[in-house]
């Protein structure tokens, strides 16, 4: 008696584990049918099935929130591609011209003079380290950056600690300022030069936060903007 | 898209082909948002997660081997960066509504009643572990079958049985009137 009584649960805990999947309609047709021959008889099965369908209901009536993506959107993904396939590039290459040059010479030298050319080696790296060194130490003056001048009419920003992009933008006529100063506040630009007869500003963003790509690709998404390009020099797309 | 045609563009992504790359990101983009933000809650973290996965998919391509749907796979990769994530956030924030939704008063008792309880149960839903609510999600709203959501999840069918039956549990606990037919009282 105990036994079957044991059985009948274990029977209930397995099709009362399924009515999730009865609910949304993807049990086999075996498994359906068993599902079905048992909930007819139990009232447990039953409420836990009206729960499912409640639940159900509530997830389907939450919907979705789904914008269409931003053009910036995917060149940020593009950034972080080339980014990581420049890293692999990188450790690649560095493995290779570093180490493996200086393991094949090792490995081809007789071995009772690979001692000499190890300690050889070590001789040389010191020399330059103590060239190096006396170079960073001869004085005062040879440590000086190079004066930077300001001429009171004209004050000069100083120096970025980080290299600049520099950009060629223009915004279509109808542009306000305002809209120029959102546009270039949204990708930290200022204005160092410009407008050409043409319209054409030079506009320097800080290196760092974004790659160029997805500056420019922020910038070319905007309706406003008729151009945005490296300027001249800057070697990137 | 038929499964086909999207294994088609994932070979060619395998092949490094960044046109296939960028169609099959607009083709999942709002999938995969929606996705995420349902398994994460977290809105702010939902962009960079996908961008995760994006390049997770650039980087991998060349691995699926085709033997479940393009879809299953990549939400499989979601779920699993959604949790990194969600494992590198400090302690969750309460991700409770507001408030419950405005309701029409125009509109009758019993739909009035359904939006209620749609409310509520969203609520709660937000108080269950993310891995547990993930299996919810893709049950109810996706529509999947267990031994797909296993695949999703990357666990076995029991496991995504065992955390159904604790979310179960734990919306009963919450609401202890869910399932209890209106004519029973």
């Amino acid at each position: 008696m105990r036994e079957r009584e044991d059985r009948g649960e274990r029977l209930h805990e397995r099709i009362s584990g399924l009515l999730p999947w009865y609910v949304n309609g993807t049990l086999s047709q075996q498994e359906r049918e068993r599902v079905e021959a048992h909930l007819a008889g139990c009232r447990r099965c039953q409420e836990e099935e009206r729960a499912c369908r409640q639940t159900a209901g509530a997830v389907q009536s939450a919907g979705e929130v789904a914008p269409t993506p931003h053009p910036v959107q995917f060149q940020r993904v593009l950034a972080r591609i080339d980014e990581a396939e420049r890293e692999e590039g990188t450790a690649r290459r560095g493995g290779l011209s570093l180490a493996a040059p200086f393991r094949a010479l090792i490995e081809a030298t007789p071995l009772p003079l690979r001692g000499a050319l190890v300690a050889q080696a070590a001789v040389i790296l010191l020399l330059v380290g103590v060239l190096a060194w006396s170079e960073l130490h001869s004085g005062p003056e040879a440590a000086q950056a190079p004066a930077v001048y300001h001429t009171l009419s004209n004050p000069a920003p100083p120096p970025p600690l980080t290299p600049a992009l520099r950009l060629r933008v223009m915004f279509s006529p109808k542009t306000t300022e305002r809209e120029i100063r959102e546009l270039l506040l949204d990708v930290r630009g200022e204005i160092t030069n410009g407008p050409s007869p043409l319209g054409v500003y030079t506009v320097e963003v800080p290196a760092g936060r974004d790659s160029p790509r997805v500056v420019l690709a922020r910038l070319r998404s905007e309706p406003q903007v008729m151009l945005a390009e490296p300027a001249a020099g800057e070697g990137f797309q | 898209m038929p499964p086909d045609d999207e294994l088609a563009l994932l070979r060619r992504v395998a092949a490094k082909d960044r046109k296939a790359f960028e169609a099959l990101y607009h083709l999942y983009y709002r999938r995969l948002f929606g996705y995420l933000l349902k398994i994460t809650r977290r809105a702010e973290l939902v962009e960079e997660v996908l961008n995760d996965v994006m390049l997770a998919i650039w980087k991998g391509a060349a691995s699926f081997d085709g033997r479940s749907r393009p879809s299953t796979w990549i939400f499989g990769i979601a779920y699993h960066k959604a949790l990194k994530a969600l494992s590198r956030q400090p302690a969750e924030r309460g991700d409770e509504p507001d408030g419950p939704e405005p309701v029409d008063s125009e509109e009758p008792e019993s739909l009035a009643a359904r939006r209620e309880l749609a409310t509520v149960l969203g609520r709660a839903l937000g108080s269950l572990p993310p891995d547990q609510r993930a299996v919810v999600e893709l049950t109810y709203y996706y529509g999947l079958a267990y031994q797909e959501i296993s695949e999703i999840v990357g666990c076995p069918v029991n496991t995504v049985k065992t955390r159904m039956f604790h979310a179960r549990r734990r919306l009963k606990e919450l609401l202890p009137g869910l399932g209890v037919s209106s004519h029973t009282g």
